[in-house]
């Protein structure tokens, strides 16, 4: 309970490590900020050449929207998790030196993605809007809940890869290419029922899976999603928060004198 | 349960670390060669227990390795000990580690606000503090350009403001009056006091022994992962060099020993490596005002005025003289010669030694007297205590002789200070 009480006294600590973050990244870069949406937008193009002109797996009007409400939730996903494994290592300096409690760093590097996919989420209504999808305002009252049961799970997950790879720094290799396999065994590309039948369950039980579907189903197809199967997610989004407080918090002990 | 006054306790805490032979830190080195991984345990910490009250500043003594900076590190949370407990009762600032957390592309005031929320505090707070941070680091006209382009002078005292004004009620400070030019160390130094009066519960680990002389109300010499010592400082440190003078006589080290014997004898060398046993004979003065190896031993002192006659008391700006006698029983090579001359309050008011003052240096005789004639001597009204030292040459002290002798100055003008300075007025 401690730490809770902690992190409440050093919210200003994470706000200033976000903007700092979110800051630093572009400051000096020539496209500054923009470089925000260009390394979707490229993920984007790419994807949709591929999977819409030369693979044609979807046959879904404007795939590049299917594909983009999706991937940008993903992105925000992936890069937490993948870099957010070395956010201790990477502010190395501030914990072999000073004491505040190392939750801030795992928390303000997912929050910091959150916002940029937040800033990406501009772009996409500019484009619902432009493509002429448009947006159904009732269903997007679902979208808060999706994006915090994300952001959870994300938080969950970065807390424990970010406190093991102080100790095994080849994590963050190997996250790398889990997360290339999560990408393609989560619905981004493709729709979940063409998923063989027999393999239906266990690849709903992706947590991502229900998630994705949901930010589609707000998004894309404009109707209100399936709200059980994001309620479930929440709910290992939960437990893996809560392993996440309980994993990290053994190893943080321990950190100033493994970098 | 801890007490209300108790601002930081301490109970029997043991720390190690695993020396590795071989570290491994990825996963597929743990998998594969788990028996590379062996590693000697290094006890650093055995046994610590103390209290600092609320309010009292208390300095960690010791020589390099003694495990005083580990200490500080578990007091900050940075670590944890392996067993026994550490508790901090209020905010903790420390003086550690300086700037952590700057961002060189931001400007300094943007700095500002994440270093100090580092420290934990709200942006309000922050707000309130700004003008005071900016103020007392003397960079107002570049706080709005980036760090980067600030000197490495600018970014230190910056990040000390920081540091400084968070207005904790606990301050770690791990040797880091170094900072700026002398003028901004003085300003420092003056802050801490500050700090100190109005109430800041304070823990320096620091080599400079007169500084905590001057701040600290209680010394811990701590000294192979124990508590060796602890006390009134000049008491402790008095012992401490002591201890470090005996370990380093037969050692034929070229110290970088600081030279004079005027200046204040705690700031002796830092240690040579293994303890050694006291095998040397040791003349125990009854209180703990002389250290040194006694080859030579100054045997008399007397402050007289420059007709040789025995006085205590001189009015400012007439002429002093010390008078000692020494008598030498072993191989003092190169002697040196030194006094210092302190107010009631500590302050050096004067001290040089042969050397500064160009003599070469000489062999000593059996028996022989030195005399010192200190020429118009304007030192205002008070008590002055006198420290003599015989030194060999590479810095050794042979025989220091704290508050040797003292005498009394008096005068019939009431200005102010440590010393007349001669001066004219134009109106």
């Amino acid at each position: 309970m401690t730490v809770f009480r902690e992190l409440i006294n050093y919210r200003q600590m994470i706000v200033s490590l976000v903007k700092k973050d979110l800051r630093g990244r572009y400051k000096g870069s020539v496209l500054g900020f923009l470089w925000t949406f260009i390394n979707p937008l490229l993920q984007l193009a790419v994807y949709s050449i591929v999977f819409s002109t030369i693979m044609r797996v979807v046959d879904t009007d404007k795939y590049y929207l299917f594909l983009f409400v999706a991937l940008i939730p993903w992105i925000f996903f992936s890069s937490s998790v993948s870099g957010g494994a070395g956010s201790i290592l990477a502010n190395k300096d501030m914990v072999t030196k000073i004491y505040f409690p190392r939750e801030v760093l795992p928390i303000a590097y997912v929050t910091s993605c959150f916002v940029n996919m937040l800033f990406c989420f501009i772009v996409i209504f500019a484009v619902l809007i432009i493509s002429g999808t448009g947006i159904n305002p009732v269903a997007l009252l679902y979208l808060p809940v999706v994006m915090i049961t994300e952001y959870v799970l994300a938080l969950g997950i970065t807390m424990i890869t970010s406190s093991v790879t102080v100790f095994f720094r080849d994590l963050e290799h190997i996250l790398g290419i889990v997360m290339m396999a999560w990408m393609y065994l989560t619905p981004i590309m493709y729709t979940p029922d063409m998923v063989p039948e027999q393999f239906r369950t266990l690849f709903e039980l992706n947590p991502m899976c229900s998630i994705i579907v949901a930010y589609r189903d707000i998004l894309y197809y404009k109707q209100t999603p399936d709200m059980t199967s994001v309620l479930c997610s929440a709910a290992i989004g939960i437990i893996m928060l809560a392993a996440g407080f309980i994993i990290f918090g053994r190893l943080k002990k321990r950190f100033a004198e493994s970098l | 349960m801890i007490q209300n006054d108790i601002a930081i306790s301490v109970r029997d805490v043991q720390k190690s670390f695993k020396l590795f032979y071989d570290r491994g830190y990825s996963l597929k080195e743990a998998l594969l060669f788990s028996k590379r991984r062996r590693y000697e345990r290094h006890q650093v910490l055995k046994g610590i227990s103390f209290d600092v009250k609320r309010g009292e500043a208390v300095a960690l003594i010791g020589h390099n390795g003694c495990g005083k900076s580990t200490m500080l590190k578990l007091l900050t949370r940075i670590m944890y000990p392996d067993s026994g407990t550490v508790t901090m009762n209020g905010r903790v600032s420390s003086l550690i580690e300086l700037g952590a957390g700057f961002h060189p592309d931001m400007s300094g005031r943007e700095n500002i606000y994440t270093n100090a929320a580092i420290f934990g505090l709200s942006r309000k707070e922050i707000d309130n503090r700004i003008q005071k941070i900016i103020d007392f680091s003397e960079i107002e006209e570049f706080i709005d350009n980036p760090v980067r382009t600030y000197s490495s002078g600018m970014y230190m005292r910056l990040a000390f403001s920081v540091a400084i004004n968070v207005d904790a009620d606990i301050l770690l400070i791990d040797e880091i009056l170094a900072v700026g030019d002398v003028t901004f160390q003085r300003k420092c130094f003056n802050r801490l006091k500050e700090i100190k009066a109005k109430g800041t519960t304070i823990v320096i680990v620091s080599h400079s022994l007169s500084m905590i002389e001057q701040i600290c109300d209680r010394s811990i010499w701590i000294h192979e992962g124990v508590i060796k010592e602890e006390g009134r400082p000049k008491q402790v440190h008095m012992d401490y060099c002591d201890y470090m003078i005996q370990k380093q006589q037969d050692k034929d080290t070229s110290a970088s020993a600081k030279a004079a014997g005027a200046d204040k004898p705690t700031e002796t060398p830092k240690p040579a490596e293994a303890p050694k046993p006291a095998e040397t004979p040791k003349p125990q003065p009854d209180n703990k005002k002389r250290w040194g190896n006694h080859n030579a031993e100054i045997t008399s002192v007397t402050v007289s005025d420059e007709k040789n006659e025995v006085r205590r008391v001189f009015r400012t700006g007439s002429d002093i003289v010390i008078h000692f006698d020494y008598t030498r029983s072993g191989q003092v090579p190169d002697a040196v010669f030194g006094i210092g001359i302190f107010n009631r309050d500590g302050v050096q008011c004067y001290g040089t030694n042969t050397r500064i003052d160009d003599i070469p240096a000489f062999s000593l005789k059996e028996n022989a007297s030195v005399r010192v004639l200190l020429k118009n001597v304007s030192l205002l009204p008070g008590e002055y205590l006198v420290d003599i030292a015989i030194e060999s040459g590479d810095g050794i002290p042979v025989d220091y002789y704290r508050e040797a002798c003292s005498f009394e100055m008096a005068s019939s003008v009431n200005d102010v200070g440590i010393s007349r300075i001669e001066h004219q007025w134009t109106i």
